[in-house]
């Protein structure tokens, strides 16, 4: 489910088949790396509707993490919106970033930090870009699906 | 030749009824468009889209068949692209079933849980569907996979409206 009224309406109701959040990680700087985080900003936009798309029904995608590249206190940050949305019976929490700052925090988040190299949608085809997103999707799905099933054993 | 004459006020009279029918016309025609404008509208519902995929490929195995059209979803008019499980019903009838699940919409696929084959499952709540899209009964889905109409066209398998399973 997005972040809007209407699907946020549809969670109320079915709570208990929600247990799952997703939350993109999404930088910003200037200078020479601006070019590259628009890149990563419209690569985990897409991805991001297309695995909300697939699990509708038990993923809450939520509103983006942004934060600056440079960012000192960011970890701090992101552990406490994990925790707002652990204490609202919400299971698993996926991070989905491109950047590769947070894995070396992954310690410190308790959670499944899925990471991913951005791949630029401006140099692609449509149909190109299409296919490829649907590829990685079909794997990140593979992870929920993992999680989901270790838990239920 | 016979001479007809026009009086002064009969000719004035045909102008005035002339000009002022005119008028009203001009007037009325847009109210009166106006007002059965939605009968006039064209169905935009109703277009059929054009798939890649060939009616003489199909198979009795339910195929994913993609195919994209213009939405306009909130403010943006975006390109979605949606997909169907498309196959051959015994009697050589094309269906062609929406993957969305109707519990809480997650999208199905076909043979992909190894415990219970030939079935649509749905991985967000283990929700699963007869070949023909009904519904397995003690999983939480309650209603069957809505089915998309179907048209053929130079051999090439066109995708319409989505309708509830059994109306289409």
């Amino acid at each position: 489910m997005r972040w809007t009224a209407k699907e946020l309406d549809m969670y109320s109701k079915s709570k208990e088949y929600v247990d799952t959040a997703l939350i993109p990680l999404i930088p910003f700087s200037f200078g020479g790396e601006m070019k590259q985080t628009g890149s990563v900003n419209e690569f985990l936009s897409i991805l991001s509707l297309e695995i909300e798309k697939q699990m509708k029904g038990r993923v809450l995608l939520m509103p983006t993490f942004h934060y600056a590249s440079n960012e000192i206190d960011k970890v701090e940050r992101l552990k406490h919106w994990a925790d707002v949305v652990k204490e609202n019976d919400i299971r698993h929490i996926f991070f989905l970033t491109s950047d590769y700052e947070w894995k070396k925090a992954e310690g410190k988040l308790e959670n499944n930090l899925i990471w991913l190299p951005a791949i630029p949608m401006e140099n692609l085809e449509k149909e190109q870009a299409r296919a490829t997103i649907g590829q990685q999707v079909i794997q990140i799905l593979d992870i929920f699906t993992y999680n989901w099933e270790n838990e239920k054993k | 030749m016979s001479k007809h004459n026009v009086s002064r006020r009969q000719f004035l009279n045909y102008t005035l009824t002339g000009v002022g029918g005119f008028m009203a016309a001009g007037m009325l025609m847009p109210m009166v468009r106006f007002a059965i404008d939605p009968v006039l509208s064209a169905d935009k519902g109703g277009d059929f889209v054009a798939t890649k995929q060939k009616v003489s490929e199909l198979t009795t195995e339910p195929t994913r068949v993609d195919f994209s059209f213009k939405q306009v979803d909130g403010w943006y008019e975006s390109e979605e692209t949606n997909t169907a499980w498309v196959f051959k019903k015994d009697d050589g009838e094309i269906l062609a079933l929406s993957p969305i699940c109707k519990h809480l919409g997650c999208t199905v696929a076909w043979n992909t849980d190894k415990s219970h084959p030939n079935q649509f499952f749905c991985p967000c709540h283990y929700g699963r569907y007869t070949k023909d899209g009904i519904n397995v009964k003690g999983t939480p889905p309650v209603k069957p996979l809505d089915v998309y109409e179907t048209k053929q066209k130079d051999g090439i398998l066109y995708l319409g409206r989505l309708k509830p399973h059994g109306e289409a």
